[in-house]
C-alpha cells in the first residue's frame, strides 16, 4: 500500500532524512517511534508529499508521490493525516468540518456529506457536538474529530503524527480507543507515537528511527523481546521504564 | 483676536454664485466618500492578493509582491498622487496619455487608483500579518485533505486570517478616508478642497474647517461603528480569549 524507496531528504547541509525504504502492506498498522528529532514528523509527511524529499521514490496504491507529473491534491485526498495539534479549522463548526473537503474536492452534495459527517461522528461519540466550534471541544474530542475528518475522505490509508502527545492523560485512551477500533478494521495506518501500549496492542511492525535513519524495522514482538540495535535497546528502556 | 463669526455662511451662495457654501461642503464630502470608498475597495481586494502572493510557496511570486509592498509603501503619498497625475499621462503612449488627460473626472480616477494601490501595499501586510499568525499545521491540514493551494487559502487560511485583522482593516479604511485629502493637490474638490474654497472666498476659515472637521468625524465615526458590526459577525466561538473592547 506504501512504499518508500531510499527517501532521503536535507535542509540545507542538515540531513533529516538518510536512504529510508520501508513497506506497509493493506492492513497493516505501522508504529514510527525514536528519539526527539530523529525524523519522524518529516518521514509520515513525505508519505503524502507534504514534505518535498530530494532524491528517492514514494508509492501509494501504485501512484507515485515523488513522479513529476502527479497530482498530489488527489492523491492526498486518498490518504488521511491526523496531527498532533489536531488542525480543526477553528472557524467551521465541527460538520463543516468533515463536510468541507467532501464538498469541495469530492465534489459529494451537501446533504451526502452532511450524512457520512454525521455517521462518522456517531461513530467517534461526538454526534452532540455536531455544531460546536472546535474551541469548544477538549483536546481528546477535537483529535477524534479530526480522525472523523480524515475518515469522511474513505482514505485508503491514514497517517498519524503523534496524535496523543498534545492531550491531557485522562483524554489520551478515548483517542487511542478509536485507533485501536480502526486498526481492527483493517485500516491501514502508519502511526508516530510514544504509545508502547498502542503498538503492543495492535502494531504489526515497529520501525526505529534515529538521526534520519531507519535504525530497526522489525515485527513488533522481535521489536520489543530483542530490539538489535543498541540505540533501540536504549531508547526502549528509558521510555518502558516510566 | 479679532474675527467676525458668522455661521450664516454656509447659507449664502458660493463663488459659482448657485450653490450655498453648505452644498459644496456636502458634495465634496460626497467626493471624499466615493473616493474613500472605491479606493479602499481596490486596496481591499488587491491587498489580499499581493498579501496571500508574500505567503506563497513560490519564491519568485513572494519576491514580485515584496516590491510592490516596498515601493507602494515607502513613497510619501503626495509623490505618488503627482506621479500618477502628471507623469505616468506623459509616459504612455500619445494617444492613451491624452485620453487620460482629457477623462471628464480624471482627478476622481486617478485618487481613486493612487490611494487603492497605496492602501493595497499597507493591506498586503495586513493580510500577510493574519496568514502568518495562523499555526503552519493548517495550510498543511488543507492540503492534507485534497484541497489544492487555492482552495486552502479561500475555505481554510483567510477566512480565519481576516478575523484575526478585522482590526487592522479597520484602522486601514480610517487612514483611507483621511488620505483623501491629498487628492486636493491635484485639484479634486474633496471635502477639504471645498472648505479651503470656502475659506478664500469667503474668509470664514473657522466656520469652514469647523464644517470639514465634523464631517471627516461623522464619516469616520459611521465606518468604525459598521466594522464593529464586522468584529462581532467575525467572533469564532471558543477560539482566542475574548476580550471586551471599549
Ligand atoms: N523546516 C526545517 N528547517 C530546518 N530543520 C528542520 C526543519 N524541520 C525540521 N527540521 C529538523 O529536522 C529534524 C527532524 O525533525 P522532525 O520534526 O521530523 O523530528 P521528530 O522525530 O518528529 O521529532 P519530535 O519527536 O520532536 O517530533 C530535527 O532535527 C529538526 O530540527
Ligand atoms: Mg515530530
Amino acid at each position: 500500500m506504501i512504499t518508500l524507496r531510499d527517501v532521503c531528504k536535507a535542509y540545507g547541509q542538515f540531513q533529516v532524512l538518510s536512504h529510508c525504504s520501508t513497506h506497509v502492506a493493506k492492513g497493516e498498522v505501522v508504529v514510527v517511534c525514536g528519539p526527539s528529532g530523529s525524523g519522524k514528523s518529516t518521514l509520515i509527511k513525505t508519505v503524502n508529499g507534504l514534505e518535498p524529499v530530494n532524491a528517492g521514490e514514494i508509492i501509494i496504491d501504485g501512484v507515485s508521490v515523488t513522479a513529476r507529473g502527479t497530482n498530489l491534491s488527489t492523491l492526498r485526498a486518498r490518504v488521511g493525516m491526523v496531527f498532533q495539534h489536531f488542525e480543526l479549522f477553528p472557524h467551521l463548526s465541527i460538520i463543516q468540518n468533515l463536510m468541507l473537503a467532501q464538498v469541495k474536492v469530492l465534489k459529494r452534495t451537501r446533504p451526502q456529506a452532511h450524512k457520512k459527517g454525521m455517521a462518522l461522528l456517531d461513530r467517534v461519540g461526538l454526534v452532540a457536538q455536531a455544531h460546536k466550534f472546535p474551541g469548544q471541544l477538549s483536546g481528546g474530542q477535537q483529535q477524534r474529530v479530526a480522525i472523523a475528518r480524515a475518515l469522511a475522505m474513505d482514505p485508503v490509508a491514514l497517517l498519524f503524527d503523534e496524535p496523543t502527545s498534545a492531550l491531557d492523560p485522562e483524554m489520551i485512551n478515548e483517542v487511542l480507543d478509536v485507533m485501536i477500533e480502526l486498526a481492527r478494521e483493517g485500516m491501514t495506518m502508519m502511526v508516530v507515537t510514544h504509545e508502547m501500549g498502542f503498538a503492543r496492542k495492535v502494531a504489526n511492525r515497529v520501525i526505529f528511527m534515529d538521526r534520519g535513519e531507519i535504525v530497526e524495522d522489525a515485527e513488533k514482538n522481535a521489536f520489543f523481546d530483542q530490539p538489535r540495535s543498541e540505540r533501540a535497546q536504549q531508547f526502549l528502556s528509558k521510555i518502558l521504564v516510566h | 483676536m479679532s474675527y467676525n463669526w458668522n455661521w450664516s455662511i454656509f447659507f449664502e451662495p458660493s463663488l459659482d454664485g448657485t450653490h450655498t457654501y453648505l452644498t459644496t461642503l456636502l458634495w465634496g464630502a460626497g467626493w471624499t466618500l466615493a473616493t474613500a470608498f472605491a479606493a479602499f475597495a481596490i486596496a481591499l481586494s488587491l491587498g489580499s492578493v499581493v498579501g496571500v502572493a508574500r505567503t506563497a510557496p513560490q519564491a519568485w511570486v513572494r519576491a514580485l509582491s515584496t516590491c510592490f509592498v516596498e515601493v507602494l509603501r515607502n513613497v510619501p503619498l503626495l509623490v505618488q498622487m503627482f506621479l500618477w497625475y502628471f507623469v505616468l499621462p506623459e509616459l504612455l503612449p500619445d494617444e492613451l496619455g491624452t485620453w487620460l488627460k482629457q477623462l471628464p473626472d480624471a482627478q476622481f480616477y486617478t485618487a481613486v487608483v493612487c490611494l487603492g494601490c497605496y492602501h493595497a501595499a499597507r493591506m498586503a501586510e495586513v493580510v500577510r500579518a493574519g496568514l502568518q499568525s495562523l499555526p503552519g499545521g493548517q495550510r498543511m491540514a488543507g492540503q492534507a485533505l485534497g484541497l489544492n493551494l487555492a482552495q486552502t487559502y479561500r475555505y481554510v487560511l483567510l477566512p480565519m486570517a481576516y478575523r484575526i485583522v478585522v482590526p487592522a482593516i479597520t484602522s486601514e479604511f480610517l487612514s483611507c478616508t483621511k488620505n483623501t485629502s491629498v487628492a486636493l493637490a491635484i485639484g479634486l474638490m474633496e471635502l477639504t478642497g471645498s472648505a479651503r474654497a470656502m475659506q478664500e472666498n469667503s474668509f470664514q476659515i473657522f466656520e469652514a474647517f469647523s464644517a470639514a472637521t465634523t464631517l471627516y468625524l461623522a464619516l469616520n465615526l459611521i465606518i468604525i461603528f459598521a466594522m464593529r458590526r464586522v468584529e462581532r459577525l467575525a467572533v469564532v466561538p471558543g477560539y482566542g480569549t475574548p476580550q471586551k473592547a471599549a
